[in-house]
């Protein structure tokens, strides 16, 4: 009894080590680039961090397909570098069937994040080729930045234009009103002083205020 | 005692700044260095100042001393000259109308960068996502996100000067507001214009110290600094390099429009302007010196910079295709990398051998890409500053700075209009702010061509032809005109009674002999190289090549050239 589940075992074994072939079939290429994202920070590359990947592949996949037990051992890998890249297939549950590539690159694209999360990565430093970020919307506000500090700019040079325009009026105005003020008690003195010149004798014009008014 | 209450410079002081801001403008920041760069580096320093000795100095005297004795604009000054040089004061006139037509757009794209800095993000540091949300935009992706901006986000050029699109909303708004604070600079003529000088002159130096501070600080700027200043000895026999450090020098110091006559006009009789020549000339040149300097050292940066984004990318696509680990190759050993790869793995390299090709890198190379006018403007020094650490900061000042060198000459343009016309007794009936606005409006209406999606190949087309062979018409005939319709005997009795002294020998035989000289072989080396030159051509963006070939402009726009050349 023991023999032959041992003989299952290293025959799905080896058959799962033949499904996953670099380049041909549904087989995905995987590339960490650890070392340019985190730097002095990076963790180094081992057994235990690919198994993280293959949880978060499955759990990638149960999401996707809603459900559908995916497990660790359905994630398999093949070919593994010193680049930290290596090619990995997907299984169906319980059975050696692969999994279309199409419904990994969805599964993928919408778990992106996620992976993305568990490694401390990136889109730039945790590439699946093949698939491609799907890149965050742009933000667009409803009046453009530029507009605003057009809007001020304009505002203050029109202002300036109008008080260069507007202030020598109104001093011309303050002006004559004080000149207004000044002939007008001007002209009562004036009179006064020709009517009591006039009655005394004759009317000498030397003192009275008319010059001043024809110089103006 | 003024009889004709004409208006002074509030001080010597205003008119020494007033004529800085005017010589001191963009042409020192992105002509110059091209052409230190183009023939030989600090060679170029022995030709531009001989050429400021026999040509700048002389001339730039000739016209402040015309300007200050007539106490009129170009017109009215010519024809007190002699009655049938009142067509040579015509002639600057309409040069200044073209120059304003023109210059005032480069305002305004100042202004459109400068709003556009106010970002956390400045956009021309990325490129836009396409419609996909896969990548960026396709046209981006081939060019560069700074040159994307600015010939689609700024002009949204089209692809022939025929094409004529809508106006560009946006420019046509910062046109506007460049008209707008050209008129609230000139409103009151030299009182408001004189108090504005002293920021327009003096505020660019701040910046450009700034800069240069900045500038050499940077990584890799040695680099352009060291391939600016070794000298090229073997230039000097290029004749071309005598020839555009003469023009250079004279294009530079603002002769022939007209501003230096206008400005001076509203001199005091006995100001002595023999040392503000000198002065200003120095300061000019002086200047473009020193802006050259920052602008090497901003090129030596932004080569260095690709060079390594080269590298880099070299090391990526050599770790990937051989599945290395990543800190096997380091940016130094990329290349003897590419070697040993090359012989251990023939075969893979093979696949890759196309890449590695076009992606070489070479800092020589980057280094040598010299650019000059709008080009290095806004889109080389743009891609330096987007690099720099806190690009907003660098960016703003550096298109503030931009606009105050643009609006100092644009008062000396609009002044060169102003002034001569307002002589005239049926001007001068209407106020003055009357008639500055006029002036500014006609403007703003024809500049709004400019805005327009085949703006940018009429303003080349203005850029390359209206200003450049008549001014040196112009002042050639200025110059024989002084020496020897009006004579130097006289002129130089004129001098004694502003001055109190006569020039001394130096400057007769400058006038007489040497520029006139120079101006004619000038004038004849323009005449041969128009002819030899075939149908004009001009560089058109194609959006799916995001190149510029040459294209051959249309008849229309010769004969739109020609007529440009005749005035």
């Amino acid at each position: 009894m023991l023999e032959k589940i041992l003989l299952l075992l290293s025959l799905s074994l080896s058959v799962a080590e033949g499904l996953c072939k670099p380049g041909v079939g549904e087989a995905y290429k995987v590339r960490f680039s650890i070392k340019t994202a985190l730097g002095d920070q990076a963790y180094p590359w081992n057994k235990n961090e690919m198994f993280l990947f293959r949880a978060a592949l499955a759990f990638a996949m149960r999401d996707f397909t809603n459900g559908e037990e995916f497990g660790v051992s359905d994630i398999h890998p093949c070919n593994e570098t010193q680049r930290v890249s290596f090619w990995f297939v997907v299984t169906r549950p319980k059975t050696m069937d692969l999994v279309d590539k199409g419904t990994v690159e969805m599964a993928i694209k919408k778990s992106r994040n996620r992976i993305n999360g568990a490694f401390l990565l990136t889109d730039k430093t945790l590439e699946f080729d093949g698939i491609y970020p799907t890149l965050a919307a742009p933000v667009s506000p409803d009046t453009p930045p530029w507009l605003i500090v057009f809007g001020v700019v304009m505002g203050a040079v029109s202002v300036g234009i109008i008080a260069l325009l507007v202030y020598p009026l109104v001093q011309r105005k303050l002006k004559k009103n004080m000149d207004a003020d000044d002939e007008d008690s001007d002209e009562e003195t004036g009179v006064k002083t020709a009517e009591n010149g006039a009655n005394d004798g004759i009317y000498n014009s030397t003192f009275s205020d008319d010059e001043r008014f024809t110089q103006m | 005692m003024e009889k004709d209450g004409r208006p002074n410079w509030d001080s010597p002081m205003q008119f020494v700044l007033a004529c800085v801001s005017y010589a001191v403008g963009l042409g020192n920041v992105w002509r110059f260095p091209y052409l230190c760069q183009l023939h030989g580096g600090g060679g170029f320093l022995i030709p531009y100042l001989i050429m400021l000795l026999l040509e700048g100095l002389p001339l730039f005297y000739m016209e402040l001393a015309i300007g200050q004795k007539m106490r009129l604009g170009s017109i009215g000054a010519w024809t007190s000259i002699s009655p049938y040089l009142g067509g040579l004061g015509l002639a600057s006139v309409v040069t200044s109308v073209y120059l304003c037509l023109y210059y005032n757009v480069i305002n305004a794209w100042s202004f459109w960068y400068l709003f556009h800095s106010f970002q956390s993000v400045l956009p021309w540091a990325v490129c836009p996502i396409n419609s996909n949300r896969t990548g960026p935009t396709e046209e981006c992706e081939v060019a560069t996100p700074t040159q994307y901006f600015f010939y689609r986000e700024t002009l949204n050029i089209s692809s022939s000067i025929e094409e004529n699109g809508g106006i560009h909303t946006g420019q046509a708004l910062c046109l506007v507001l460049a008209w707008a604070i050209t008129y609230l600079f000139i409103v009151r003529g030299v009182k408001s214009t004189g108090k504005v000088v002293y920021f327009t002159a003096t505020f660019p130096y701040l910046v450009l110290f700034i800069y240069l501070i900045r500038g050499v600080t940077l990584h890799g700027a040695i680099n352009g600094l060291k391939y600016m200043f070794t000298p090229k000895m073997a230039e000097l026999a290029n004749p071309r390099a005598w020839i555009n450090a003469a023009t250079q020098i004279f294009f530079s110091l603002g002769l022939g429009f007209g501003s230096l006559i206008a400005f001076a006009s509203y001199n005091q009789h006995n100001n002595n302007f023999q040392n503000q020549a000198i002065v200003v000339s120095l300061i000019n040149s002086g200047t473009s010196i020193f802006a050259s300097i920052v602008t090497f050292a901003i090129y030596g940066f932004k080569a260095t910079l690709n060079y390594e984004n080269c590298l880099d990318r070299m090391r990526l696509l050599l770790l990937n295709t051989f599945d290395l680990a990543e800190d096997a190759i380091s940016m130094d050993s990329v290349l003897e990398w590419t070697e040993k790869l090359n012989t251990t793995y023939p075969e893979q390299f093979a696949q890759i051998a196309d890449k590695v090709r076009e992606g070489e890198c070479n800092l020589e190379k980057e280094l040598d890409t010299a650019v000059e006018g709008t080009g290095l403007a806004f889109i080389v020094y743009s891609e330096a500053i987007k690099n720099m650490p806190l690009p907003q900061l660098w960016s703003v000042l550096y298109f503030f700075m931009l606009l105050l060198l643009g609006m100092g000459s644009m008062l000396g343009n609009v002044t060169a209009i102003i002034t001569p016309l307002r002589d005239f007794k049926i001007m001068s009936r209407m106020s003055n702010e009357l008639f500055s606005g006029l002036v500014c409006v006609f403007c703003l209406l024809l500049g709004l061509g400019f805005t327009t999606t085949s703006g940018n190949y009429w303003f080349t087309i203005f850029n390359d032809y209206a200003a450049t062979f008549s001014l040196l018409f112009i002042v050639l005939i200025e110059v024989i005109a002084v020496s020897y319709i009006y004579g130097i005997k006289r002129f130089e009795k004129d001098i004694e009674d502003m001055l109190g002294h006569r020039p001394n020998w130096y400057w007769k035989i400058m006038w007489a002999v040497t520029s006139p000289l120079l101006l004619i072989g000038l004038f004849i080396f323009y005449i041969i190289n128009y002819i030899q030159g075939g149908t004009p051509t001009y560089q058109a963006w194609n959006k799916e090549l995001v190149s510029s070939p040459k294209d051959q402009s249309p008849s229309a726009i010769q004969q739109e050239s020609v007529l440009l050349l005749q005035y």
